[in-house]
């Protein structure tokens, strides 16, 4: 089995450690530009010495040194970035599931939009500020995406009635409402994400998308710690994001019609 | 998705975006429709607005990794420093993971005229601060 995985912070390399243990993964294409830094070092596996280096080519070393015949496919480059689209989509086209274990919103829209064309699930791990607990989610081919599930759990569900500190949210915008959360909370939420993509690859079912898992018991949020809530959130017809377009012209018609359109919206 | 240059996003101007904005423009005066213009990767649009007694002349930015970073407003019309409006005289509209649906971009359901008629509240706001020194709707959590 092969893994495409983005990211391999805090989180995303508890996910990948767990993962390549298995024998029936056998391959990880593992995308993260990010160079080790010396505050990465608490919630991280890498020594001081790896001060520097990329974590990506960490992470393959972390691995060698455990399993010879598991294949890292590193690249130091941002999910993002246009000139590495061909590259990223063809091994998403090579892989069986993919792991989302970023924090920014853009990279998680963008991961969702990469697995959608090719028609491959993925998973997703959150684990929210202050280490309180944290979501893993599963995405199935034309089911709910991304922007659905965000969409809906912002709407269905109380998470900042207390005034800040912002627990519900681990990536926001405002940088002081962030709390950074202990290694053992990370480390729980990733191996329920590990868990979750196991289950992917074998082919479990379950009848959640979303899986919210407190850690600790927070008064007028989480009543209790170490319980868990399970979402199941459909696919909304009307999203913007994922519903099926309307026109379908290529590539080049594409560029016409929207150059078109601009110029009608410029005149006016 | 880059707005401009990935397919994605110049699907979503072309069935989402364009389409909301040629509906908001029909029947409208003139003066006040929206105009659109390229700059680089990212889109301007430039309009005007009257939420009571004044005309506002405003730009909407969409940035090329709009629609998953909201708009940004900016107000070119001078206005008193005020609640909510931050340095340019961009406008305070979004908090992500706000509890009030308004105050919370969500590109899975709105298009660029959200924006746009929540720049119509928010000068709704500001002419009513500019009376009583008091913004009418509670700050945004």
């Amino acid at each position: 089995m092969r893994l495409f995985q983005v990211g391999a912070g805090s989180g995303g390399m508890v996910v990948l450690d767990l993962l390549m243990r298995e024998s029936c993964v056998t391959h990880v294409t593992l995308i993260d530009p990010d160079i080790y830094k010396a505050h990465n070092g608490i919630r991280h596996y890498f020594p001081p010495s790896a001060i520097g280096r990329t974590k990506v080519e960490l992470a393959a070393e972390w691995c060698g040194e455990r399993r010879a015949d598991f294949i890292v496919e590193s690249l130091a480059i941002d999910l993002l970035d246009p000139n590495h689209q061909a590259e990223l989509e063809a091994a998403v086209q090579a892989c069986d599931v993919g792991i989302c274990a970023v924090d920014s919103e853009p990279a998680k829209y963008h991961f969702d939009l990469l697995m959608r064309r090719a028609a491959k699930p993925w998973t997703m791990g959150e684990v929210l500020s202050g280490g309180i607990g944290g979501w893993v989610h599963r995405f199935i081919p034309e089911q709910a995406c991304y922007g659905c599930v965000a969409s809906h759990l912002q709407r269905s569900i109380v998470t900042d009635n207390s005034p800040p500190p912002d627990y519900s949210n681990p990536d926001g915008m405002v940088a002081e409402t962030t709390i950074p959360a202990s290694k053992a909370s990370i480390d729980a939420i990733a191996s329920l994400h590990a868990l979750l993509t196991l289950d992917m690859l074998e082919g479990t079912a379950h009848d959640f998308t979303s899986l919210l898992w407190t850690l600790k018991r927070v008064p007028g949020m989480f009543d209790e710690a170490f319980r868990p809530y399970r979402f199941r959130i459909v696919r909304r017809p009307d999203c913007l994001i994922c519903r099926p377009p309307t026109v379908n012209p290529v590539q080049e018609d594409l560029d016409v019609a929207l150059n078109q359109a601009l110029s009608r919206l410029a005149d006016q | 998705m880059s707005l401009l240059t990935t397919e994605e996003g110049k699907r979503r101007l072309l069935t989402v975006e364009i389409p909301a904005i040629e509906t908001y423009n029909k029947d409208r005066l003139p003066e006040y429709k929206i105009v659109v213009e390229r700059i680089g990767s990212a889109l301007l649009l430039r309009y005007r607005l009257k939420p009571g007694h004044n005309i506002y002349q405003l730009e909407t930015r969409l940035l090329s990794s709009y629609p998953t970073i909201p708009p940004e407003t900016r107000v070119t019309t001078p206005l008193r420093h005020c609640p909510h409006l931050l340095e340019g005289q961009t406008m305070c509209l979004w908090r992500q993971g706000s509890t009030r649906a308004t105050s919370r971009w969500d590109p899975s359901k709105y298009t660029v005229v959200f924006a746009v008629q929540a720049t119509w509240r928010w000068l709704a706001c500001y002419e009513i601060w500019h009376e009583t020194g008091e913004w009418p709707l509670p700050e945004a959590k």
